[in-house]
């Protein structure tokens, strides 16, 4: 203390106020270093996120590159009834028909079937009423080659809105951390989801890639 | 801290350490003799009917009926085929697709279970049937594997029974649940079935886990549902 009071310019107050007035002042510090401390704690990753894939972001029309793959989904389609091949397929919900094509970096690889997301966080796995083998899934995607197809959900009419697609590497044996993935906005708005929602068409009939 | 004239407390000590170590070896002699402390065995589960609608955390489930259902022949070197079909009406509560399952072949097969099936912990009584049953949820005739979230779905487990067995008159499932929390050795959060540690005087042998197919802990039965077999021929 006395060290403090010395270095100072003497007279300008008195010891005892400048005391008082530090002590206030440091406490008040200390406070905001302790708050800011708790604070900076709740932006702490969850062990969920810790483990998430890295995600690259990019909407519908635009070519999305994750690193090793990168997509672009070029139309969306909602319909009642989807034929593959000859098998035609119903749902009580609404098929959402994901146009895309696709393109690796360095070798060739298959995509594996994507999640659906909303923007309450709630996610859609592809169906497997579409069997892999008529989906984008299917076939090599190779570098330098845009291979295209299509990837169908199954969602109910709430989950349009606002939805993103999620491309993923297949799953391996080999636990990877920090998998690339590729997050598409397919643009879908509240009136364009009216819209989809309103005339679904009949049935959708699924070209194969 | 001197002495209090008199010395009134000094024949107090001795009187009073014996009687109460006395009563203390009384009371442990006759628990010891009526068994000890046996742990008193868990109470039954609730017993649930048909159309009971159970909250299992990840899923909510109507346990909707069972019955036999047969098959006709298609072909000449075919033959009818009988089925114990039990229907469920699932809705997944998760933010995320969870797959249908088989239910486990043992209880405690299903501790690591992640599936709907997997929750169905015991059957009994034990349909005859061939091989493994098969689990799907059906919507306008398209089988699935899947429940997506939200999406109330009906399920359907289905027993192929053997030629000449007898489907049960009533088949009752141990079911348990489900909560979201951190693994064992896993600090993130997922949907995993609720379990508890077995006794290891109950496992066979000494060591926890040792011998015993999942690891020591077995699935805690949230309830039990027994439904009648609709069409399964009295005796």
């Amino acid at each position: 203390m006395t060290a403090t009071a010395s270095r100072r310019p003497p007279g300008r107050r008195s010891r005892a106020r400048r005391q008082g007035g530090s002590r206030v002042l440091s406490a008040l510090v200390g406070l905001v270093l302790l708050g800011g401390a708790v604070g900076l704690q709740t932006r702490n990753l969850t062990p969920n996120e810790m483990d998430a894939p890295i995600t690259t972001v990019g909407a519908k029309g635009q070519e999305v590159n994750a690193g090793r793959f990168a997509v672009r989904v070029t139309s969306v389609t909602v319909a009642r009834a989807v034929q593959a091949g000859t098998k035609k397929v119903e749902t009580e919900q609404l098929f959402l028909i994901v146009q895309a094509s696709a393109t690796s970096a360095t070798k060739p690889m298959h995509l594996a079937a994507p999640a659906l997301l909303t923007p309450d966080g709630v996610s859609y796995d592809a169906t497997d009423k579409i069997e892999p083998s008529e989906t984008l899934a299917n076939p090599w995607v190779q570098p330098e080659f845009w291979v295209s197809g299509n990837f169908v959900f199954e969602i109910p009419a709430s989950a349009l809105e606002g939805a993103r697609v999620v491309f993923k590497l297949p799953g391996s044996a080999l636990v990877e951390p920090y998998e690339p993935e590729a997050e598409v906005d397919l643009g879908i708005d509240g009136p364009e989801a009216a819209r989809l929602k309103s005339a679904p068409s009949d049935v959708y009939i699924l070209k194969k890639s | 801290m001197t002495e209090p004239s008199g010395g009134s407390n000094k024949p107090k000590r001795p009187v009073v350490v014996p009687a109460v170590a006395l009563v203390a070896f009384t009371a442990l002699g006759i628990t010891a003799l009526l068994g000890g402390f046996a742990e008193v065995p868990d109470p039954a589960p609730p017993q649930y009917g048909e159309g009971a609608v159970l909250d299992q955390g990840q899923f909510s489930t109507q346990f909707v009926t069972a019955k036999v259902a047969t098959q006709k022949a298609k072909a000449d070197w075919d033959t009818d085929k009988r089925f114990v079909e039990l229907t469920f009406k699932v809705t997944n509560q998760g933010k995320a697709t969870a797959m249908v399952g088989l239910p486990p072949s043992k209880p405690e097969g299903s501790i690591s279970a992640t599936s709907f099936a997997g929750s169905l912990v015991k059957v009994t009584p034990q349909v005859q049937a061939k091989g493994v049953p098969t689990v799907y949820s059906l919507s306008k005739n398209a089988q699935s594997g899947q429940l997506q979230p939200g999406v109330p779905t009906t399920v359907i487990l289905r027993y192929d029974l053997d030629g000449a067995a007898k489907p049960p008159q009533k088949v009752t499932l141990d079911v348990a649940g489900f909560a979201y929390e951190p693994g064992f050795n896993d600090p993130s959060f997922h949907w995993s079935l609720i379990s508890e540690e077995t006794d290891s005087e109950e496992s066979g042998s000494g060591v926890p886990g040792s011998g015993v197919p999942g690891n020591g802990r077995r699935p805690v039965v949230q309830a039990q549902v027994t439904l009648p077999v609709h069409g399964a021929e009295a005796t």
